[in-house]
């Protein structure tokens, strides 16, 4: 027939052209290496960077299941500030565009939904895929049924053969890796906008999330030379020897980021190593040197802090509704005994006393925010949420009461989808070495979506003075800057923090360092401390709280006034409870004043009534959390022999 | 391999398929046509279903299983003409879809991978300069006042040559060359907006209001944004071609088909 013919002419027309083009890497290669030599490295930090380290296109199994149909390139467009238009007919543009972006699709699978979904039926032979892929070309809703399915599958281990078959998907993944690759490095403008390349490595024994994103700090000549490291089998010791390998090989550098710790079942932050065996010093080392940063807070709920952990703690509470009812696919409840392994401010203070164990703090990681967006559309406010994936854009009205995929029958709903967060990075410059190494030293904070830009010093003779003159020069010079470790000489650490507000956001309520630390008995403490916050002299401290900043927020309209809080808020604070010997962190947690969450927008804007339960959560202080800075020995030794260096310092007997 | 430049006009691509598909929709409804009932399964679709077994097995059929798959292609095939019959594929909204994409890729491949040439991205550069500018740079002086009567007050000092600092933010009181999309992430949309108010040289005026406060400012320098060589930024207005001119095809190809339709709307 003519018309297959045409088709076939057109085919190899396409790949005569397709071959033509080879030369195009290592042009792009040369022009990128000539781009980022002529971007200035500064010799501090001086801007803060923003970005989504986890973004998923149409090349993510599930994203492309649950309706996205945008890829990798309009993702790129859209966080550059392009105009794009969404899965659902939207037409979006990022009014302020990121400054990097990484695309990290589930490695397992890899574009296999697509493949599924375009492949000929015919030649489907698993039952249950040729079910995926007639429900996915039924109607909308029946994929969102099918990949509902298919995360049940990897959940519980069940996926069909063709999915784990590893030939046919590495051909398949090399194909697309490849090409994915070539785009990032096509968008790659130093010192303007840097994709950098990464994966999704979705470790989930049981249904509980122990999923990293895996990001590189190289372009195509080292990156295409591996594949995205599968990852529904474990343990995650598989993956550090992967990213072991790929530096060998290539003289590369790579960092994994682990995500929702909250939906882990206290599997995250283990006592134990990965085989339920003691943490051993090397094991601890690893993990530390491995996953630098930790993604605090994204759509599927915040994991800074729970009220069980920190009864005294009344913020501690922000974006755990929902998610802490049990794992991912909610295939499992979550018993409270869990909660320790999950949430960051525990396991940073699990990392003490590891470190006093062993010797070396397997969780001294920094935090950053992220999506994790389905979407391929990188939105983080409250006033631009697209959705976790294409079933719930805003094309979907009434998303905030509709149940969802992920465990429903049990309470989980549209309303406890955060909006997500981003990463703020403080790099010498906007280019992958210097995004990457400001990561690998910790140098980033993560933010609900609100652009604060943060500052934090840890030293030991800062005072109120050094704001009159170059304070961040001060910073670096007699200090170390957030993700830095002070060496405990004997003197009570001071730090200088400053906040200042994102200027089209709101105001700031205050500004909280939380310390956590150890004591020599091996017993663990917390606390939170206010060090500024607005209108100081009408709101003093009574019986040790701050009293409420208040709330402007109208329900009606879904406006908020920036009438109350502060622009700005800075102090210099020393730690009154300092000991020596006590090995601690301090980190930095900036509140802004309420505000309304997406889903008072979309009941103003689509004219829908809020459930009570939802409306109560309506509105929300967005906030801001560092990367502590720690104060422990120069070279902490296990135990036993710390305390006898102790000992022996305080001219005591051990 | 070298083709006539006519084959690779989406155009004729276009009509051919649309004469395919007139034939298709010809077909229904009327009185069985010999021709119709009629499958060659030649030696060409033959290795067609050899190879995509073997790209699916990693390894060629056995003869009985290509004759399978023949039997099996016969079988769809026959089905499908069958329902073309029963005109099946016109209520189904899957379908539809599908072959409405179908003819959106047919006119967008070419544009996918065809390598254009300096000629055209230079004079895609020329028609859309303001795609590819620089941003405009501005170095300007600010002060800080959290009221509006400060601040007042502070530009009338100024104004008279007294040194005023302002009150403490963290903020630069002097920024030299910084992009719009810089100075906007910094010091938000609004207060940009009114340095584009002023003339560099006007000295000091304000207040202006931004997310903070009321600020008192002094353009110094506004730098219009220069487009870049086409050698500089060659990947860039590759992209943004490559992007158009797929939508262009599109949009240019349904319009050919749709004006061969009359359509009435009912209101």
């Amino acid at each position: 027939m003519a018309g297959s013919r045409m088709v076939a002419t057109g085919l190899a027309l396409a790949a005569s052209l397709a071959l033509a083009g080879c030369d195009g890497a290592e042009r792009e290669a040369q022009r990128a290496a000539d781009a980022e030599a002529a971007v200035e490295i500064a010799e501090f930090p001086q801007q803060v960077l923003w970005g989504d380290t986890h973004l998923h296109t149409d090349n993510s199994i599930d994203a492309f299941g649950f309706g996205t149909r945008l890829g990798p390139e309009e993702a790129l467009k859209f966080a550059r500030g392009d105009e794009v238009t969404s899965s659902t007919g939207t037409k979006a543009r990022l009014s302020r565009p990121l400054d990097f972006l990484v695309i990290a699709d589930h490695s397992d699978g890899l574009g296999a939904m697509r493949r599924l979904y375009d492949a000929p039926r015919l030649l489907i032979r698993d039952p249950t895929l040729r079910r995926w892929h007639d429900m996915m070309h039924e109607s909308p809703e029946q994929s969102q049924r099918a990949v509902a399915e298919l995360i049940d599958a990897a959940a519980t281990d069940s996926l069909p053969e063709a999915f784990r078959d590893p030939e046919g998907r590495e051909e398949n993944m090399r194909e697309i890796w490849d090409a994915h690759l070539r785009l990032i490095d096509r968008y790659y403008q130093p010192g303007e906008f840097t994709p950098l390349a990464g994966f999704e490595y979705t470790l989930m024994p049981g249904g509980n999330n122990l999923h990293r994103v895996v990001m590189f700090r190289d372009g195509y000549a080292r990156t295409s030379q591996v594949l995205p490291y599968p990852g529904l089998q474990g343990p995650v010791d598989d993956l550090w020897d992967y990213m072991d390998a790929y530096e060998e090989a290539t003289g590369g550098r790579t960092l994994a980021i682990p995500h929702n710790s909250n939906l882990s079942n206290g599997l995250m932050f283990e006592l134990t190593d990965s085989q339920g065996g003691p943490m051993s010093a090397d094991y601890a080392r690893r993990r530390a040197m491995r996953e630098p940063v930790v993604e605090a807070t994204q759509i599927k709920g915040d994991s800074e802090s729970h009220p069980f952990l920190s009864p005294n703690d009344e913020f501690a509470s922000f974006g755990d509704a929902g998610w802490e009812l049990g794992n991912l696919p909610l295939t499992e409840r979550k018993a409270d005994t869990m909660l320790a392994g999950e949430y960051l401010r525990e396991a940073l203070k699990r990392g003490l006393s590891i470190e006093q164990r062993t010797g070396v703090n397997p969780y001294a990681f920094g935090m950053i925010g992220s999506t994790d967006s389905h979407t391929s559309l990188a939105t983080a406010d409250e006033d631009n949420f697209f959705g976790k994936h294409t079933g719930n854009e805003p094309a979907i009205e009434d998303r905030a009461l509709e149940p969802q995929d992920l465990g429903t029958e049990v309470g989980r709903f549209g309303w406890h989808y955060m909006a997500g967060g981003y990463a703020a990075v403080w790099a010498k410059a906007n280019t992958r070495a210097e995004i990457f190494d400001a990561m690998m030293r910790r140098e980033v904070y993560a933010t609900t979506g609100p652009r604060m830009t943060v500052r934090l010093f840890g030293g030991f003779d800062f005072t109120e003075e050094d704001w009159k003159g170059d304070w961040v020069r001060a910073g670096y010079t007699r200090g170390v800057p957030m993700g830095g470790k002070l060496v405990d000489e004997g003197k009570a650490p001071t730090f200088m923090v400053s906040a200042l507000k994102d200027p089209e956001g709101a105001h700031l309520d205050r500004v909280q360092i939380v310390k956590g630390w150890i004591t020599a008995d091996g017993v663990l403490h917390e606390k939170v401390h206010d060090v500024v916050w607005s209108d100081m002299g009408e709101r003093p401290m009574a019986g040790g709280k701050v009293p409420a900043v208040g709330d402007t927020v109208d329900r009606e309209t879904g406006t908020y006034a920036n009438t109350i809080g502060a622009p700005e808020l800075r102090a210099v604070w020393t730690d009154p409870d300092y000991r020596e010997g006590e090995s601690a962190f301090y980190y930095v947690r900036v509140l802004a004043i309420p505000t309304p969450r997406w889903t008072l927008y979309d009941a103003v804007r689509f004219g829908i009534e809020l459930l009570p339960e939802a409306m109560a959560d309506a509105v929300a202080q967005e906030r801001a959390y560092t990367s502590p800075i720690w104060l422990g020995p120069a070279d902490p030794a296990p135990r036993a022999e710390r305390q006898a260096g102790w000992f022996a310092r305080a001219g005591l007997r051990g | 391999m070298t083709l006539p430049r006519w084959t690779r006009e989406p155009m004729v691509h276009f009509l051919a398929a649309g004469a395919a598909l007139f034939a298709l929709f010809a077909w229904q409804g009327e009185p069985a046509d010999p021709a119709s009932r009629t499958i060659d399964v030649g030696l060409e679709d033959r290795a067609r279903l050899a190879l995509q077994y073997e790209r699916t097995m990693k390894r060629p059929p056995t003869d009985a299983e290509l004759d399978t798959l023949t039997e099996q292609y016969v079988r769809e095939e026959v089905l499908y003409r069958e329902a073309l019959r029963l005109g099946l594929d016109r209520d189904d909204a899957v379908v539809r879809k599908r072959m409405a994409n179908k003819m959106d890729f047919l006119a967008q491949s070419m544009a996918e991978t065809v390598e254009p040439s300096d000629e055209v991205l230079a004079k895609w550069l020329t028609d859309h300069p303001e795609r590819f500018a620089r941003e405009v740079r501005y170095g300007f002086d600010q002060r800080f006042f959290a009221d509006r009567a400060a601040a007042e007050a502070a530009l009338g000092r100024l104004r008279a040559g007294d040194v005023v600092e302002g009150e403490p933010i963290s903020l630069p009181l002097s920024v030299e060359g910084a992009s719009r999309s810089r100075a906007a992430e910094q010091f938000g949309e609004a207060f940009v907006g009114a340095l584009d108010a002023v003339e560099p040289g006007d000295g000091w005026s304000g207040p202006v209001a931004s997310g903070f406060g009321w600020h008192v400012v002094r353009l110094r320098t506004r730098e219009a944004g220069e487009v870049p060589p086409l050698a500089e930024i060659r990947e860039r207005v590759e992209n943004d071609w490559r992007a158009e001119t797929i939508a262009r095809r599109r949009d240019e190809a349904y319009a050919l088909l749709r004006g061969a339709y009359q359509v009435t709307i009912a209101r």
